[in-house]
């Protein structure tokens, strides 16, 4: 057999335990931060949820126009489509009252070059006519570059309802497995790491949602989701590795325990954080303004989930399992 | 070294298989890559049916089937949601507006005679009715050349409303019209007597130009055997006097016409009827295929519609490929530079789990929306982890001083426990998200979770494989091709 397996040399070294007090420092002014956030939020008339929620939760209609203007596209204001709109009669639909666009949402994205109007929601004969009516001013528009999302306040419910169960299964999933793999404790850790990643990704947006005019659509509820499964991904090998500590070298004590095995994943946590990191740069990068948000979500879930995982659940560990034993 | 050969071949042979597939099968492209529109309606309680269940549903696709074949857009597809929803694609550049129109009326036909002594007040409420459509016509007409519409001034038709016992709405201009003509339909249907006959007793409807001006078009209508003789009966009950026959759609009376005294004996027998309501070509069309696809059991509310244009559609392919590729790129320099050898076996693992991944698309078949394109490219982090994870152990055991080959076996089967770990937690949220999703989040799930099954079996195989044919050649046998030489143990140790 090879030498000793009790003394792995590793390429870095963390002693967790004895930084342990500063990581709890960290993660509770994260979180105090987050839910801050959340709550200037709910508690912004202007808003009044924890996230300043998009079309996809509140129903509407966006357009999306993509201008063919060349070196012209600078010269367009937002004011002039928003003034073009307030005054525009629109087509009345048979049984419907008409739709208040007295106060439209205008944004000009790329420079220019892309033209996003956010409204209460229309029909699709009112939305047509709406494109054809901005069209003197906006125009020309490429060809194929139009897309026009019309969503009913019922389906942004049923959207936050499947989001927030399909995010309890997954919890409760995870929960059963951990403790079938693993036990209760790791298990009861897992979620904690894993909520941690989730409300700070949250605070975040909130606090952008207050600064930037941020909205959370149904990719923001996707990225929440993978968050959850990523970090528990991250946290598990982690976890692993303490279990193996301890049923090779039962004698060392439990600090010293975790302390080896999160320097032992370091390097495969670090590379593995990295190497999701690379995909989502690329998307931050490339992926266009659909995917800029969800991609930036899913950075920084990665970032936090890698420390909860080296850090927060590792160190936490040690403290339950001592205060159990005594 | 045998075995390995086998499992070689074997990984080379379905990835020629794969890459063969792929060639000859399209990816299916989502709507917000190709183009297209997708509406949903969702189905509305009402009457006697509190609760909408699977039955009600299957009714209401069967009568929309109907109606979007009538339309006879190309490529659509309907289908079921959840417990109360159906979304039609309307792939490539198509108007929705038409699509929209059509799926959200009932279609409910009615044919009722007129009450007896309201021939004054019907006259004029008619009368009433056709002027304003015909203003609110004009006014659009207006509006869409490009001019602006004078301001309308209501007050002279005040005394008509005293008359009629209808009030004058508040607001301006086509609003306040718009209301009135609501408020006059209905007090139009309280002049009429209960539906004698419906569109249920309909066998085909079809449509025609009117003779004397082909712009102006009528529907034509045919009755079963019960409808004809329910017909001849309503017809043969007014034949002669001033009252006149309605025909109602949705409870707005959209034609009212005299039968002649002849038909006093037997009515009108024959099972057939002309609706010639001011209808142009397009409108009858619509109204046809309402009729022939029958009235809906149930209400149903268009609750959204998206469209996007093919040549967006396009810049989101471009640039979800172009996210992808550079990613891919990053990361295989990333473990070239750090694993040297094994990363980049890894490289070539990845690039087979990137076509493997594709193929499953093609088989099952997955279709590719932007969110799902998301899930592939966080699904190549994951098959990463598998692999760092195992060249970590390689690395733990060569630094121990274990040969080569041990290191490796070591190395596979003591990170196999984590990989599995990561992967089944990852695969439980997929599950979830998959079942109880819908639409972008199924999506994402559904390429995620194929993502995670297939970097299990190219980390656990195709890496190993790979790794351990090249090890059958003497030159690349080298712990050096794995780890720094000072990482080494020497060789006294």
């Amino acid at each position: 057999m090879a030498p000793s397996s009790s003394e792995i040399p590793v390429a870095l070294r963390l002693p967790l335990t004895a930084f342990r007090r500063r990581v709890w420092l960290v993660s509770g002014l994260a979180l105090a931060l987050s839910v801050a956030g959340l709550l200037a939020c709910w508690f912004n008339p202007a808003i009044g949820t924890p996230l300043r929620p998009g079309l996809d939760f509140t129903g509407g209609t966006q357009i999306q126009l993509e201008r063919d203007c060349g070196d012209s596209c600078r010269d367009l204001k937002a004011v002039a489509i928003s003034d073009l709109i307030r005054n525009l009669e629109l087509p009345p639909e048979s049984d419907q009252p008409l739709p208040n666009i007295r106060s439209p949402r205008v944004q000009l994205l790329d420079g220019g070059e892309s033209l996003l109007v956010r409204l209460p929601s229309l029909s699709a004969a009112q939305g047509q006519a709406l494109i054809s009516a901005v069209e003197p001013v906006a125009g020309p528009y490429v060809a194929g570059g139009q897309a026009v999302d019309t969503i009913g306040p019922s389906l942004g419910r049923q959207l936050l309802r499947t989001t927030l169960i399909s995010l309890l299964a997954a919890f409760a999933g995870i929960a059963v497995y951990i403790s079938f793999r693993y036990d209760g404790r790791y298990a009861v850790l897992a979620l904690v790491a894993l909520a941690h990643d989730v409300l700070i990704v949250c605070g975040v947006f909130a606090w952008l949602g207050l600064f930037l005019q941020l909205e959370v659509d149904s990719l923001f509820a996707v990225a929440l989701l993978t968050i959850a499964g990523y970090s528990v991904n991250d946290t598990v090998v982690v976890f692993d590795r303490i279990r193996e500590r301890r049923r090779q070298d039962a004698s060392l004590n439990l600090s010293e325990q975790v302390d080896q095995a999160v320097s032992a994943t370091l390097t495969r946590t670090l590379y593995t954080s990295g190497t999701t990191l690379l995909p989502l740069l690329a998307l931050i990068l490339f992926g266009g303004a659909t995917l800029y948000w969800f991609a930036v979500a899913l950075a920084l879930g990665v970032v936090v989930g890698s420390w909860s995982s080296i850090a927060l659940a590792p160190s936490l560990l040690t403290v339950w399992d001592r205060s159990g034993d005594a | 070294m045998s075995r390995y050969q086998g499992w070689f071949a074997f990984v080379l042979a379905l990835a020629i298989a794969a890459g063969m597939f792929l060639v000859r099968t399209p990816l299916q492209l989502g709507l917000d890559l190709r183009g297209g529109s997708q509406l949903t309606v969702e189905l509305r309680p009402a009457g006697d049916i509190t609760v909408v269940g699977d039955q009600e549903l299957e009714a209401v696709k069967a009568v929309l089937d109907r109606r979007v074949n009538g339309l006879g857009v190309a490529e659509s597809t309907l289908q079921t949601v959840g417990g109360n929803q159906l979304v039609l694609q309307l792939p490539g550049e198509q108007d929705p507006t038409a699509a929209a129109r059509i799926l959200g009326d009932t279609a409910l036909l009615e044919f009722r005679a007129q009450s007896p002594e309201t021939e004054v007040n019907f006259r004029s409420l008619r009368q009433l009715q056709s002027q304003a459509t015909a203003i609110l016509q004009l006014r659009e007409n207006q509006r869409s050349r490009g001019e602006t519409p004078e301001p309308l001034d209501l007050e002279s038709l005040s005394e008509t409303l005293e008359e009629l016992g209808v009030a004058l709405p508040t607001g301006d201009g086509d609003a306040q019209l718009k209301v009135l003509l609501e408020r006059v339909d209905a007090e139009l249907l309280t002049l009429l007597e209960p539906a004698a006959l419906t569109g249920k007793q309909l066998v085909s409807a079809g449509r025609q130009p009117l003779q004397n001006n082909p712009n102006s078009w009528e529907v034509t209508l045919n009755f079963d055997a019960e409808g004809a003789e329910s017909f001849a009966d309503l017809t043969k009950s007014i034949a002669g006097t001033n009252r006149l026959l309605a025909i109602t759609l949705d409870n707005r009376l959209i034609s009212a016409a005299s039968v002649g005294p002849q038909f006093e004996s037997a009515g009108i027998s024959g099972g057939a009827a002309t609706i010639s309501g001011n209808f142009s070509a397009e409108t009858a069309r619509e109204l046809e295929v309402k009729l022939r696809g029958g009235s809906l059991p149930l209400p149903v509310e268009v609750i959204e519609v998206r469209t996007i244009g093919p040549t967006l559609g396009a810049e989101n392919i471009r640039r979800s490929l172009q996210a992808a590729l550079s990613g891919l790129a990053l990361v295989a320099v990333f473990m070239v530079i750090a694993y040297r050898l094994p990363g980049v076996v890894a490289v070539v693992a990845l690039s087979l789990y990137a076509l493997f991944n594709l193929s499953v698309y093609a088989l099952l078949p997955v279709t590719l929306t932007l969110p799902g394109i998301a899930g592939f490219i966080l699904s190549i982090g994951m098959a990463v982890d598998a692999n760092v994870l195992i060249f970590e152990r390689i690395k733990d055991e060569l630094r121990r001083g274990n040969t080569l080959i041990r290191s490796i076996d070591t190395g596979f089967s003591e990170a196999f426990s984590s990989i599995l770990d990561g992967h089944l937690t990852t695969l439980i949220s997929c599950a979830a998200l998959f079942i109880l999703g819908t639409g972008l989040v199924k999506g994402f799930a559904a390429t995620l979770g194929i993502g995670v099954l297939l970097s299990l079996f190219t980390a656990l195989t195709c890496t190993r494989t790979l790794l351990r044919f090249l090890m059958g050649y003497a030159g690349l046998r080298r712990p050096s091709n794995f780890l720094p030489q000072g990482q080494l143990p020497t060789k006294a140790a």
